[in-house]
Formats: C-alpha cells, structure tokens, sequence
C-alpha cells in the first residue's frame, strides 16, 4: 500500500501553507503503521487542519471545534481496539477545548491527538492563538497580545499525558517517524507540530523555526526522565527542541475497564436477564 | 380503604431520606402501593430535611397536603409542619424538646405522643444517627406491621457496613417497638390491616427507573456530569456498569459528555447523557451537532427551577421550550416526558429506538418530582412488558458486505439514511458538521445544501406517520371539563380525579414533540372546556399546542413555587369552573 490510498480532495490551503506538510507525513505514517482508510478513525477539530477531513480519505468524524477530543474518547470507548486519532488546531485544542486536553491526558485514553500549532487562527482570518508569543500583533489583539502562551508541552505532561512530542512541519520525514511513534503509543499521545502560517503569520516562520529547533535523540534526551522533559519543555523560544519529550508506561483507560476485558462495546450482546436489575427494588 | 400519609422531618444526616425509603419498602413488601414526596434544600450538612410516604391499598399517584402521622425527629420539624395535619392525626415528638403549651398545632384532634428519643439513646449508648430506627419501631407496633420486614430491609441496607452497624440498627428499632408496645399495647388509632394476597411491587424512583430502561435498550454508554435532579440516575448506572456491560463515565463537563456520547454513538453502541437544566445549556451546540451528523443520542434532562442555579432540589416544569429550540439550525428533535416511573421505564426504551430510526436527539423530560421520589408499581408491568429493540437503518456487517460505493448521507424518501458503523468493511464514510453532500464531503453548493436540509426535513412526516402518539384520555369520556397536562404532572392530576370522576377528565401528553397537528386540533376541540395544568409560569406546553393547533387553553392552573402542584389544588381549580 501507498499512501495515495489516503488521498481525498487536494487541499484548500494557502500555498506554502504548513499543513501540507502535516498532511504528507500524516498519510506516509498511516501507511507505514499499516492503516488502511477504514481500519481506524479520525476526528477532526475545526480550522484550516480540521479542513484536512476533506483531503484525507479515512473513516472520519468532523467535530465540533474544540471537542474533537471528546468525540474521539467516546469512538474510543466504544470500540477500544480500532485506533483514532484527532487532528486539530492550538485553538480548537488549547483555548476553546483546552479542558478536555487536561482530562484525555489524565485518563490516559488511547487516542493520539495530533495538533497544528501555527500559534495564529487562520481560517477566521487572522486572529492570535493560545500559542502566540506575547506582544504578537493580529486582527483581535492590534496592540499586541497581554497573555503569556500556553505551553501545551508542559501542560501535557503535568496533566499525566503517557506520550508527549513535538514536531516541525518542514522536516517531513522527521514529523513522519514522530507520529508513528505518537500512533503506536498505547495510552494519552500529544504531538505539538509547529507549522508556519504563510498568511497570517510573519513572525514565526519557516525561518523562524529552523534558526531555532534541534532534534532530540538518544545523546541528547532521555524521554523516560519526566524532570528532563520538564525541563525540555521550557525551551521554548531560543532554542526548540522536536521528537519524543516524554514518554511513559501506564494502563490505558479502558485497560481498566472490566467489562471491556473479553468484548468490545460495539460487538457485545444486549441484556436479556433482566429480573436480576428488577428484583433489587422488590 | 386505607390511605395513610406519614410525614418525617429531621436535620440533614439523620437519615430521613433512608426512613422514608424504609417505610416505603415496608408497606410495599406487606401488600400496598406507597408514593414519596421529599423536600431537602442543598445542603449536605445541618438544614431541614422532610419526607412523606403515602400507604394506600389502591394505587397511588401522589402526596398530599395533610398528614395523618407526623415524626419530628427534631423541633424544627414540629414548628414547620405543625399545621399539615389531618383533623385526628398523630404527632411523634419529645416533649422534652418541645414545649406544648406554647405551641400547639391549629388542626383539631391531634395527638402529641411523647417518645423520648434522646434518652432511650442515651440509655443505650447509641449515636444519635439511629434517632430514625427508634421512630421506625415505634411506628412498626402502631401499623401492626411484621417486625421481621423490618430486619430485613435493615439488612439489606446495612450489608455492606458489617454485623455491628446491622445490630445497633436492629437494636435501636426494637427499643422504638418495646416502648410502643408498653406503652401503647394497643396501638393507637392507627392500623395497616394485613392482606392476605401480595403481589410483588417494585418502590423505585424515576431515575432508577429509567437507569433500567437504558439497561434493558442495549444501552452501552452513559456519560454526565453530577447535577440534581440527575445525579441518581449516574449513581444507578455507576453502581451497575459492570453488571450490565455498559461503561459509565462521569466526564470532565457536560461539553464533554454528549460530544463523548455522540463519537460512541457513531462508532455504533447506543448511548445516552443525562443532565439538567444549566448542564444542558452547555451541551446545546452539540445537539446541532447530532442533528446534522446525524448520530443518535438519549439525553436524560431532568428539570428544576432556574434561571441559572435557581433552585437545586425543588422542582418545575420550567425548560420544554428551552429543550425544543436548544441547537442552531433546523432539524428534527423528538421531546417524550413520562408521567411516571411506569412510563419512565417504557419512554426510555422507545427512546433509543427511536433515536436510533430517525439517527436525531431524543430527549427524556423529568423533573425533580418524578426523578428523586419512589413510587411503587407492580412488578409484572416492568418483567412482563414486552419490546422490541429497533436500531432502524443500521447496517449490519452482513448487510455491509453488499454494498459498495456506500453513502452516508443518501437522499431517501423517508429522509433517513443508512448507517454503518466505522471500522468495517465497506462502511468507510464521513460524519460531517458541516453541511455535506451524500458521501459526506463538505459543500457550500446551493442545490446540494438544499437536497440535504430537506432530506433531514422529511423526518418530521415520517415520524408523524409511523411514530407520533396521541395523547391518552383518562377517566370518563364525557365531562364537563377537561384537564390537559404533560409527564409528571400525571400523578397529582390522577389523584385528585378519585371522586371527581363526574367532575373531569384528563388528557396526559407524553410524547411531546413532533406533534400531530389536525389529529389534535379535532381532538382538542371535542371537549367541553379545557384547564390545562403545568408546574411553570408561562405555560410552555399551552404555548406549544397553540403554536401546532392554534388553540389556546385560556383557563390554567400554574405553579412554579418549586413545589408539585398538589391534587386538591386541581380539585380546587376544576370547582371554580364548573
């Protein structure tokens, strides 16, 4: 299998837009995982990444922007052993949604969440985001934005994410292996993708971003050490580090759910002995 | 025919609510229906908790306004309820703690008997919290009940808290029963007689009720958030997840619950959400969402009073309108609202059903009333209730393995679409909130949208034709009036009927919305004259049928004190008007 099998509409984007990228190593590491279009699932967010369920040619869910999260928890639930994953915008999942980030990472829900952080909102035409870096000057904030970014690295690992990377959409092939990585995972995986906006933003740039991010590796990382990836994830302007920040071992939720040990939802049988729940009230 | 209200007041934490579950249970296992009406406010600690329990050998609908036996387990009980007695009734007090002679109630014929909690407590060393097992026995001697149902039930209460907790409760009853009995041997004024034929009741609330109504519909997944009147039904489904094979999940917020339920939904288990009123608000934008996606979901909103936190445990009728018109955009939503826990028990059921045919939001509407209060049935009406699980246009695997070049959002006659589920062969399929072409695609094209907004739009004639339900006609056919009402309000109204039969009858929507417009119109213009009775101010569901119908009830009975409205305020009303 190619990854052309994942092909739907070609995009919609801005030329030179990031999300190309995102979208390329996205289907190149669905096939090398072995998804087909309809072994798993996506949920999408709403923004120009949550505009990718037109262009990716997969079982899909387009949500509600900020709750592709709950969505792909509930798809999760219901049917623990196909894989889903969310790809949505730092809006959609740190400023509106950003409550449910916390409460997926906590539960170690098995889903990957794959975020495009253009640290701008493009679809409504140029506003700041959650990641914006202050002082950043767009259409709602013209004097500049008072609030510090979000650090949805940090937040993610303190709030018990088991999986926490990020990612640079001009260096595919390294995106690639991060998101296998990411989907491969069993528990919580975030995967902050940093993604210039061609459009809308001119501060953070493909420039921007390669004058500042260095790879992580075996020499230069240990993602088992949470106060290492505490650390790492403070590097946050000068110098920015992509790959595996964090990375750790714990059931998943519905590991802990006995009724899920021997079927899944989708599959069990109905409740016919029914005196049992009636008798209780006799 | 005996019908007995027994009213007991008490602090919070003295277990007033377990006492009147108990006293429930008691009359229920020797034979009678019981009905219970609780008022606490939102307090966990210290406040005025009160809960009556009304004994008939027939069935019974609903509380009523004066006691026959009124339990203060403490002062303020007396002082608060002093003037709810029925002329002869019977007040359990300490005299200690009250002083009689300053303060009496204004009924004639009451009976102040002194029992003296405290030192019977003191005597044998035990906490105050068994304060409600002495009442208990004391009235056990009075009813001429059976002791040992008492054991039992204690037991059953106790098991998980060990031999000791199960002992001081025992112990504590039976100082009740000594003391009546020595005092009392025989008994005073009042007496459940024994009957010789039982049949097996179930004493449960709305809420328990409808937990098993979603177990009984294949129901896999309910999430919430806590928020009375509702919390119950996640404590039932909770405590029963595993036994049921279902997963329960109390999420991060209501934002998160349904959007949780919607993703399960479309990966194909059936799934409900259940909230109230200010949890619902936050949950309205996916509601739309279930509307254009069309994925089924069950949502449980239990009704109190607002706006905003207004009222946390009274009661009202207050959101049908708010319900109606929660989500943007045009689509098909269908209202039900049971009348009682009967009812409760069959709408759920119908509920996933027919969430499941017309792939749309279908709302249960209760109300602190019916939600929190237990109510007894006969056993054989829920065991024995036949249905049929109907999951609609939902394509098996089999069915799957047939088609090719599957479209989610096919354009049918009936407006419904297949469904498939993700994950399986062929089903590959795009659920999309934005408006869509018949694969599943994003469009803004004019015919395309149009094609789609009448599609989902032809689900309103197919569930007028297939499913509506008229509303069902109680009591005699030619009155001089007719009472129109809607779910919980059913009880009140049917108990002030018994002995005014000549008087009225009553007209008891269940099924809410979509309604049927000329079928109604012709049967509301058959009557005589119509009062239409609601637990809100405005009268939402009067709003409603004149907005379908073009008739407009114009004699109403309105409460929204928080209270149910009470059936001698119905008999009240019917005399002013005929």
């Amino acid at each position: 299998m190619t990854d052309t099998q994942f092909d739907g509409y070609f995009p919609t984007w801005c030329p030179g837009c990031g999300n190309f990228g995102i979208w390329a190593a996205l289907k190149t590491a669905f096939t090398n995982v072995g998804f087909t279009p309809d072994n798993f699932a996506v949920v999408f967010g709403i923004g120009c990444s949550g505009n990718m369920n037109d262009f990716l040619w997969v079982n899909s869910f387009h949500a509600l922007h900020g709750r592709a999260i709950p969505t792909a928890i509930g798809i999760k639930i219901a049917n623990h052993k196909m894989p889903v994953v969310v790809i949505a915008g730092d809006g959609d999942c740190y400023g509106e949604g950003g409550n449910h980030l916390m409460a997926a990472a906590r539960g170690n829900h098995d889903i990957t969440v794959i975020v495009h952080d253009n640290r701008v909102y493009g679809l409504t035409t140029g506003q700041v985001a959650p990641t914006a870096i202050q002082g950043f000057k767009a259409k709602s904030t013209p004097s500049g934005v008072i609030e510090m970014p979000i650090n949805p690295i940090a937040l993610a690992i303190t709030s018990a994410a088991t999986f926490v990377a990020s990612g640079f959409s001009g260096d595919i092939p390294h995106l690639t292996s991060v998101i296998e990585e990411g989907v491969k995972h069993k528990g919580f995986s975030l995967i902050n993708i940093f993604q210039p906006c061609v459009t809308f933003n001119q501060l953070t740039t493909y420039n921007w971003y390669r004058e500042r991010i260095y790879k992580l590796d075996k020499n230069n990382h240990d993602p088992e050490d949470l106060k290492k990836a505490l650390e790492k994830s403070f590097e946050l302007e000068e110098r920015i580090p992509i790959g595996i920040i964090y990375k750790t071992i714990r059931p998943t939720y519905t590991d802990c759910l006995p009724q899920l040990s021997k079927e899944i939802l989708v599959e069990s049988k109905l409740n016919t002995d029914l005196d049992k729940f009636i008798d209780e009230f006799i | 025919m005996l019908d007995l209200t027994v009213k007991i007041g008490g602090k919070a934490g003295f277990g007033i609510m377990t006492t009147g579950l108990t006293l429930g249970k008691i009359a229920t296992r020797s034979g009678y229906h019981a009905f219970e009406y609780a008022e606490y406010p939102s307090l966990i600690r210290g406040g005025h908790n009160v809960v009556e329990v009304r004994i008939s050998e027939d069935k019974v609908y609903s509380q009523e306004k004066k006691t026959d036996i009124l339990v203060c387990l403490d002062a303020e009980t007396f002082n608060l309820h002093k003037n709810e007695m029925k002329d002869g009734g019977i007040v359990l007090l300490e005299k200690d703690k009250i002083d009689l002679s300053k303060q009496k109630s204004t009924i004639k014929n009451v009976s102040y008997l002194d029992i003296p909690f405290s030192k019977m407590l003191k005597e044998a060393s035990l906490s105050s919290v068994m304060i409600n097992n002495i009442a208990v026995g004391v009235l056990m001697h009075f009813f001429g009940a059976d002791f040992e149902i008492l054991k039992t039930l204690i037991f059953e209460n106790f098991s998980k808290k060990g031999q000791e907790v199960i002992e001081k409760n025992i112990q504590a009853a039976k100082l009740g029963l000594n003391f009546a009995q020595k005092y009392y041997p025989e008994g005073y004024k009042i007496k459940i007689p024994k009957l010789t034929k039982i049949i097996p009741k179930m004493y449960i609330t709305g809420n328990e009720m409808i937990g098993l109504g979603a177990i009984a519909a294949g129901c896999k997944f309910y999430a919430a958030y806590p928020m009375t009147p509702t919390s119950t039904l996640l404590h039932y489904l909770a405590a029963h997840a595993e036994a049921a094979g279902m997963v329960v999940k109390h999420a991060e917020d209501e934002i998160s619950v349904i959007n949780m339920a919607i993703g399960s939904s479309w990966a194909g288990i059936r799934s409900m959400v259940g909230t109230s009123g200010g949890g619902f608000a936050l949950m309205v934008e996916a509601i739309s969402l279930s509307g254009i996606t069309e994925t089924p979901v069950v949502i449980m909103m239990g009704q109190r009073p607002g706006p905003a936190t207004g009222m946390p445990t009274w009661t009202e009728q207050g959101d049908l309108l708010f319900i109606l018109h929660a989500g943007h955009g045009e689509f098909l939503k269908i209202l039900l609202s049971p009348g009682d826990v009967e009812e409760a028990y069959k709408l759920t059921i119908d509920a996933f059903n027919l969430a499941d045919k017309y792939q749309t939001p279908v709302f249960i509407i209760g109300d602190k009333y019916l939600q929190e209060g237990h109510q007894s049935v006969e056993k054989f009406q829920i065991s024995n209730f036949k249905f049929q699980i109907d999951r609609g246009k939902l394509l098996t695997k089999e069915k799957l393995e047939e088609i090719t070049d599957y479209r989610r959002y096919q354009i049918t006659d009936d407006g419904i679409s297949p469904r498939a589920i993700p994950g399986y062969k062929n089903s590959l399929h795009q659920a999309n909130s934005y408006e869509h072409l018949e694969d599943g695609h994003t469009t803004e094209e004019a015919k395309e949208r149009m094609r789609q907004v009448d599609k989902r739009n032809r689900k309103y004639a197919t569930f007028l034709g297939k499913d509506a339900r008229m509303p069902v006609l109680y009591g005699e056919k030619n009155t001089p009036l007719t009472v129109v009402s809607w779910g919980s309000m059913k009880g009140p109204i049917l108990q002030a009927m018994k002995g005014s039969e000549d008087k009225f009858n009553y007209l008891h929507f269940s099924y809410l919305w979509p309604l049927p417009k000329d079928e109604l119109t012709k049967l509301l213009t058959s009557f005589k004259k119509l009062l239409l009775v609601e637990n809100n101010s405005t009268a939402q569901f009067g709003q409603l049928l004149r907005m379908v119908t073009g008739i407009e009830i114009t004699d109403k009975l309105l409460k929204y004190s928080g209270r149910p409205i009470y059936p001698g305020e119905v008999v009240e009303k019917v005399g002013e008007l005929i």
